[in-house]
């Protein structure tokens, strides 16, 4: 019995992939908070879907050419809160969005945090946490913990 | 041609609401994985007592009449909140590795049912209070257990885009393997 027991620890063991598994999908499993980028040009196609909605949007890169970027967000009931609405991001609205590039950085892909548009609106349009960097464009973002401080008595009050 | 169905099916009305929804879809999804959880716990108690490894001395039967109609419940949930997720964005899990490898489990599962029911079950009065049932109602559990935890996983790394087809070059397996509509060079 003890043996058995063994073999289905071991067997569970074998399914649990060796990637952390966060929220849905976390920021750290697809993109590189040491790349981000800026983005420039106008909405041609919008996947308005849950659970993460995608922008597309044509960029035209230094050496002047033009690429099509494919920019992750929210859910469409978080970015609505935060008042994008799908009309905003009508096929052919310019915009400027400021994000990080998937891990692979030869994809044309990336988490968008902030979204600007043409009349200087900007609006995050990222999710919190899970991996995400801390860089001041959320604005639910608890402030960066002060360097740890300790209270006379030892335990840290949080 | 069930490729055509499912991107049709992905644009009627009902899917679009779905997918685009501010509450359905993730109600939806919360109410999948909340009757998952109460459908593969009551049956992994069952599979445990019957490899005998939990709740020795009570018998199989008091279990399966007690629990059983709470996993049944929930499956039938489980079931019906599952295909509303996929008929929500049908495309993206037909083309899915994950998702693939999910319907494949589920199938592994549900022929464990029904030998399961067939087979196992008719002998149970022998075994119902055996702290070590037979070798096949013990193998059955297994399977149950593997084969559940193994649908929960791929499951969930449906939400990862590793293999997704629109990122290209992708593996021939791969691609293969997802049916990934690829123009070759």
């Amino acid at each position: 019995m003890r043996r058995t027991f063994a073999l289905v620890i071991a067997a569970a063991l074998l399914l649990v992939p060796s990637a952390p598994l966060n929220a849905h999908h976390a920021f750290g499993a697809e993109f590189d908070p040491n790349a981000p980028l800026r983005l420039q040009g106008k909405v041609v196609k919008l996947e308005w879907v849950n659970p993460h909605t995608w922008i597309h949007l044509e960029h035209v890169n230094q050496a002047g050419a033009k690429e099509v970027w494919m920019v992750e967000g929210g859910t469409p009931n978080t970015l609505l809160r935060r008042g994008l609405k799908r009309e905003s991001l009508a096929y052919g609205t310019e915009i400027i969005v400021d994000g990080y590039q998937t891990k692979d950085h030869s994809l044309k892909r990336a988490n968008g945090r902030n979204i600007t548009f043409a009349d200087g609106r900007k609006i995050f349009m990222g999710s919190s946490g899970t991996g995400a960097p801390r860089d001041g464009r959320d604005p639910t973002e608890p402030p960066t913990p002060p360097a740890a401080k300790k209270p006379p008595g030892g335990a840290l009050i949080q | 041609m069930l490729r055509d169905v499912l991107a049709w099916l992905g644009e009627t009305p009902w899917s679009i609401a779905l997918h685009e929804s501010l509450y359905m879809w993730p109600l939806t999804e919360s109410a999948h994985v909340l009757t998952l959880a109460l459908f593969a716990g009551t049956a992994a108690v069952l599979d445990l007592r019957m490899l005998g490894l939990a709740l020795g001395g009570v018998p199989v039967s008091a279990l399966t009449g007690r629990l059983l109609p709470w996993t049944r419940a929930a499956f039938v949930v489980m079931v019906v909140t599952g295909l509303a997720l996929f008929y929500a964005t049908p495309l993206t899990y037909y083309h899915s590795l994950f998702f693939r490898i999910k319907v494949l489990l589920l199938g592994v599962a549900g022929v464990n049912i029904l030998v399961f029911h067939a087979r196992t079950v008719r002998g149970m009065a022998a075994w119902d209070h055996a702290d070590r049932p037979p070798r096949a109602a013990r193998a059955a559990a297994m399977i149950s257990l593997l084969a559940w935890a193994g649908v929960i996983v791929s499951g969930r790394l449906v939400a990862y885009n590793w293999f997704e087809c629109a990122i290209q070059p992708q593996s021939a397996i791969v691609n293969w393997l997802q049916e990934c509509p690829v123009t070759p060079p």
